[in-house]
């Protein structure tokens, strides 16, 4: 699409911005694929909408505060990049234009005060860990708050555990194959322990070594899609000091988001003095699936124990693997790697779940109803487990999942893989 | 682990329209019209603020003028309100589907009232008649899904089906990769319910003068279709699919003359020149053959394979025969990402440069060798990249101009449209196939039609809109200007 962003005015950021709306054709080819429009039905409300919005902002035509509302009812799920054809790199537009636009936004001091608590318990995981117990113990008060209150608690599972934190070092067993570094990964030390555990096992049964570099931190991905640039910088910069790419085979990640934050990192620094070294980085950057996928393609997996008896795992597709980092198979083969186990496909499974990022906090109504959606899609094809590679899916998915009655468990892939190993799937 | 089988409120449905609720237009309406529509129909079905009023200014092609008000019906009652506040106001009606025309047809020239009708989805399916009834906002896709349990297709199949919507489709015409055997859109229309220009509904049926046949293609210039009886065929049932590709674009266009002439009666007849197949590799990378000057690709079907396998045969030879190599698609999975290829090619020119000027020509096809290559000759003399794809069965080509418009002159993209027009009408040939005439093509009509038959369609346009209130400036030479490819 034609445009007149002020480039020079707006710095490298406004340069990713501008090639994005210029690729743009304006086809529509991904408005079926956009779950708001889908929703919503309309033109604002989609993939196509929101470019030409954030164009005439960036060009000055259109008042910020007038396109927010539609801006801000985008998932981020990039599910308008795979069905693209001309390739518009439509998640470096959203992250880069939230980016730049959220110094400029007028915002009530609550949802500033919800913003700020976000930003700082997600990315600290004793902090999380704090505020989700607390919120436990809230929970009995939930329908007496308002739907802004109500949904974070909504999303808490029943019981939060204890975080263990993860040892630095974790030996290969047996012939050692290679050797990776391990991001831990923030809010999900906190839900969800079981997840990096149940990681280090797998990998170290399989001959890996891992590493958990110290320094390391948060990936950047929730600060960065909100909006908070700075701090999202501070963040990146710090995991580029704590991994250096050249002393692992694959710096690997369990969360699709915070592995597809890593991806974006030299998209982030474009322009920037440490562009090369976000490169080099990034080059590095596996979603655990991936890698283990590699293992199982050269016939260095070790081969899991069959299924007590015949198995459908429904697989969710989360959408910061699917769409962002284009990891769908290898999860797939993962699973059917596992004797007795098949593979449900989820129909409508390319539509998100609503969770994405921070997405349940601030747009409840849309998130709420994307989940029963796919809860209802999920449960159709009767499964006896359901897997997927994300943690924000994972708490999402399990909340919709139990509201409808269901007691199916939800697990993480590499958790499936792991009871395989252990022979108690 | 046992499993309960979920009870969930139906809050949802599974179109791309569900009636969930919509957040409401902030603010008040900032003027008379926006703000008596919103008093008539509420706000859940008006747009009235700024943002979402200029998302529908524009198509798949073309920029135009921010409209005073956007109405989302959801009954053919709301299209007659919408409509009937809008000639109180004075104003002119843009009806609108998915915006995926190509031909500038949705684009407003003057302020105005936009009727968006994605979310008028009804459809309902009669197997026992074979026809489902939908209303104009069904994306063109979901009809065939829903009358595949009945054992049923609706066989009209533009590349934009997952987009594109039925009231769109019939505004255009539009035809698909089927259209060489099976024919376009209206061909499978029984009958249409339209509004027109004065707010009154009716039904048109194909007998006596054909006046649904008239509305059919007529771009939204003569009335509103808000829903249309489809006829459904049982698809067939063997499909076998072929691959050829050839060193130059004029062979591929000499196979499917001498293909045709010895009787093959293929489903799909589609070509693609090198540049298209460069830009599909880079979006789908499926191994096509990045070196060929032109690719075929073809479907034979029927329910009675031999058949079906000896007209792919009949297709094989008459490529090899004109020079090219032939690769038959082993599996379905095969043949479906061919398909997806071809229905991808449009939009992944995007990747070449940034904006282009599509045509839609058809000539006969005895003499599509000739035209391919003095199309090909003319975009090798220019400065601008040209592409050619299209439904070559039915000598019904899209040359593609692709240019930078920050950099490159839009009159001389015009000016090279314009002779390519001219070889398409020198060789006996039209100015649209399916895309429509529009603003784009709206100049080359004084080429294309002689003045008589020019004042006959411009009668037709007086009688049944005599205020030129339906989609003015479309289709016919006249006094708007067209909009430039870009704001
Ligand atoms: C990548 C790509 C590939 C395409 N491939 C093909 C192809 O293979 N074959 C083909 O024929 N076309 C093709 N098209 C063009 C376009 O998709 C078709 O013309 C389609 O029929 C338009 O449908 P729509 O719902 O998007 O209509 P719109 O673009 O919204 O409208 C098209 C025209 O119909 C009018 N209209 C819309 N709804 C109504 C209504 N309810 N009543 C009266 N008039 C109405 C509009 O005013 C406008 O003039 C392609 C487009 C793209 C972007
Ligand atoms: S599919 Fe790609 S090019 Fe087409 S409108 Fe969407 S983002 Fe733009
Ligand atoms: S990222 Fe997801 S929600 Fe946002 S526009 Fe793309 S498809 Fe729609």
């Amino acid at each position: 699409m034609n445009n007149d962003i002020p480039v020079r005015e707006i710095g490298p950021q406004g340069e990713v911005m501008a090639h994005a709306v210029d690729a743009c054709v304006h086809c529509g080819f991904c408005l079926p694929a956009c779950p708001t429009y889908a929703l919503l039905g309309d033109e604002m409300d989609s993939p196509r909408g929101r470019i030409v919005l954030m164009k005439e902002v960036l060009e000055g035509g259109l008042e910020l505060e007038l396109a927010a509302p539609h801006l801000d009812r985008c998932l981020g799920c990039q599910a308008c990049v795979t069905a693209c054809p001309s390739g518009v790199p439509y998640g470096e537009l959203i992250t880069s234009f939230r980016g730049w636009s959220e110094p400029q936004r007028r915002r009530s001091a609550f949802d500033r005060a919800k913003r700020f608590a976000i930003l700082k318990a997600l990315p600290a995981p004793k902090l999380f860990s704090v505020a989700a117990r607390f919120g436990q113990y809230a929970k009995p008060l939930a329908p007496a708050l308002p739907a802004a209150l109500r949904s974070p608690l909504d999303l808490l599972p029943e019981h939060v555990p204890v975080m263990e934190p993860s040892a630095e070092f974790t030996p290969a067993r047996g012939q050692r194959r290679g050797r990776v570094a391990f991001l831990v990964g923030c809010a999900q030390q906190a839900l969800a322990p079981n997840f990096n555990a149940a990681t280090l096992r797998v990998l170290s049964r399989n001959g890996i070594e891992v590493v958990i570099p110290e320094g390391q931190g948060c990936c950047g991905a929730a600060a960065l899609h909100t909006g908070a640039r700075n701090e999202a910088l501070r963040l990146v910069r710090a995991n580029l000091a704590a991994f250096d790419p050249d002393e692992y085979d694959a710096i690997l990640s369990n969360a699709a988001g915070c592995g597809a934050g890593l991806k974006e990192y030299p998209a982030v620094l474009h322009g920037l003095e440490d562009e090369a070294q976000a490169r080099a980085f990034a080059a590095k950057v596996r979603d655990v699936s991936e890698y283990l996928a590699e293992l199982l393609a050269s016939g260095d997996l070790q081969p899991p124990l069959p299924a007590s008896r015949p198995l459908t795992v429904a697989y969710h597709d989360a959408c910061h693997l699917a769409h962002a980092q284009g990891v769908r198979l290898a999860p797939r083969q993962l699973l059917k790697a596992i004797p007795g186990v098949t593979v449900a496909e989820v129909p409508e499974g390319d539509l998100c779940c609503g969770s994405a990022g921070t997405y349940n906090l601030e747009q409840p109504e849309l998130a709420g109803q994307l989940g029963a959606r796919k809860a209802k899609n999920i449960l159709s094809t009767a499964p006896d487990l359901i897997a997927s590679g994300n943690i924000g899916c994972h708490t999402q998915i399990q909340s919709h999942v139990r509201r409808s009655g269901s007691p199916v468990p939800v697990m993480h892939t590499v958790e499936v893989l792991d009871l395989a190993y252990r022979g108690e799937l | 682990m046992s499993l309960k089988l979920p009870r969930l409120p139906e809050k949802w449905a599974l179109t791309t329209t569900s009636r969930a609720r919509k957040p409401a237009s902030p603010g008040t309406p900032d003027n008379a019209l926006a703000a008596e529509l919103t008093r008539l129909l509420g706000d859940r079905k008006v747009l009235s603020s700024l943002p979402e009023r200029r998302n529908y200014r524009y198509d798949a092609i073309a920029f135009g003028e921010t409209p005073l008000a956007v109405v989302l019906p959801e009954s053919t009652a709301d299209v007659v309100t919408a409509v009937r506040a809008a000639r109180a106001a004075g104003v002119p009606i843009v009806g609108r589907g998915a915006a995926s025309g190509l031909s500038g047809g949705v684009v407003p020239l003057q302020e105005g009232l936009v009727i968006s009708f994605t979310r008028m989805t009804r459809l309902d399916i009669f197997p026992e008649r074979r026809e489902a009834r939908a209303q104009a906002g069904v994306v063109t896709l979901k009809v065939t899904e829903a009358a595949r349990p009945h054992g049923l297709v609706y066989p009209p199949d533009p590349a934009s089906f997952r987009t594109s919507t039925i009231g769109g489709n019939l505004g255009e015409n539009a035809g698909g990769p089927t259209c060489f055997k099976y024919g376009v859109t209206g061909d499978y229309v029984q009958a249409l319910e339209f509004v027109d220009e004065a707010g009154e509904v009716h039904e048109l049926t194909r007998g006596a003068y054909d006046l649904a046949g008239l509305l059919i293609g007529s771009e939204g210039t003569l009335g509103l279709i808000t829903e249309a009886t489809l006829r459904l065929t049982p698809p067939p049932r063997h499909v076998r699919t072929l691959m050829a590709h050839f060193a130059e674009v004029g062979q591929a266009a000499e196979a499917v003359s001498r293909a045709i002439a010895a009787g093959a009666v293929p489903s799909k007849l589609e070509f693609m020149d090198t540049a298209c197949v460069g830009a599909v590799e880079d979006y789908l990378h499926l191994g096509l053959p990045r070196e060929a000057g032109a690719v075929l690709l073809v479907d034979t079907d029927g329910d009675d394979l031999e058949t079906v396998e000896a007209e792919r045969a009949l297709v094989e030879t008459a490529c090899l025969e004109a020079g090219g190599e032939v690769r038959r698609a082993a599996t379905d999975a095969e043949g479906d990402a061919l398909w997806r290829a071809r229905r991808s090619v449009s939009p992944a020119l995007g990747r070449i440069r940034p904006q282009r000027m599509n045509e839609d020509i058809v000539v006969p096809r005895s003499v599509l060798p000739e035209v391919v290559r003095e199309i090909r000759a003319l975009g090798d003399a220019s400065p601008f990249p040209v592409v050619q794809f299209g439904h070559i069965g039915d000598g019904n080509l899209h040359p593609n101009i692709l240019f930078d418009p920050r950099t490159e002159s839009e009159e001389a993209v015009h000016h090279l449209a314009h002779q390519i027009a001219l070889v398409a009408i020198r060789h006996g040939g039209v100015l649209s196939g399916e895309h429509g005439i529009g603003t784009m093509k709206r100049d080359f009509m004084r080429d294309a039609v002689d003045p008589e038959s020019l004042d006959v369609l411009r009668s037709v346009k007086r009688a049944l809109d005599p205020q030129d209130r339906l989609n003015p400036g479309k289709i016919l030479p006249g006094e708007l200007e067209a909009p430039h490819a870009h704001p």
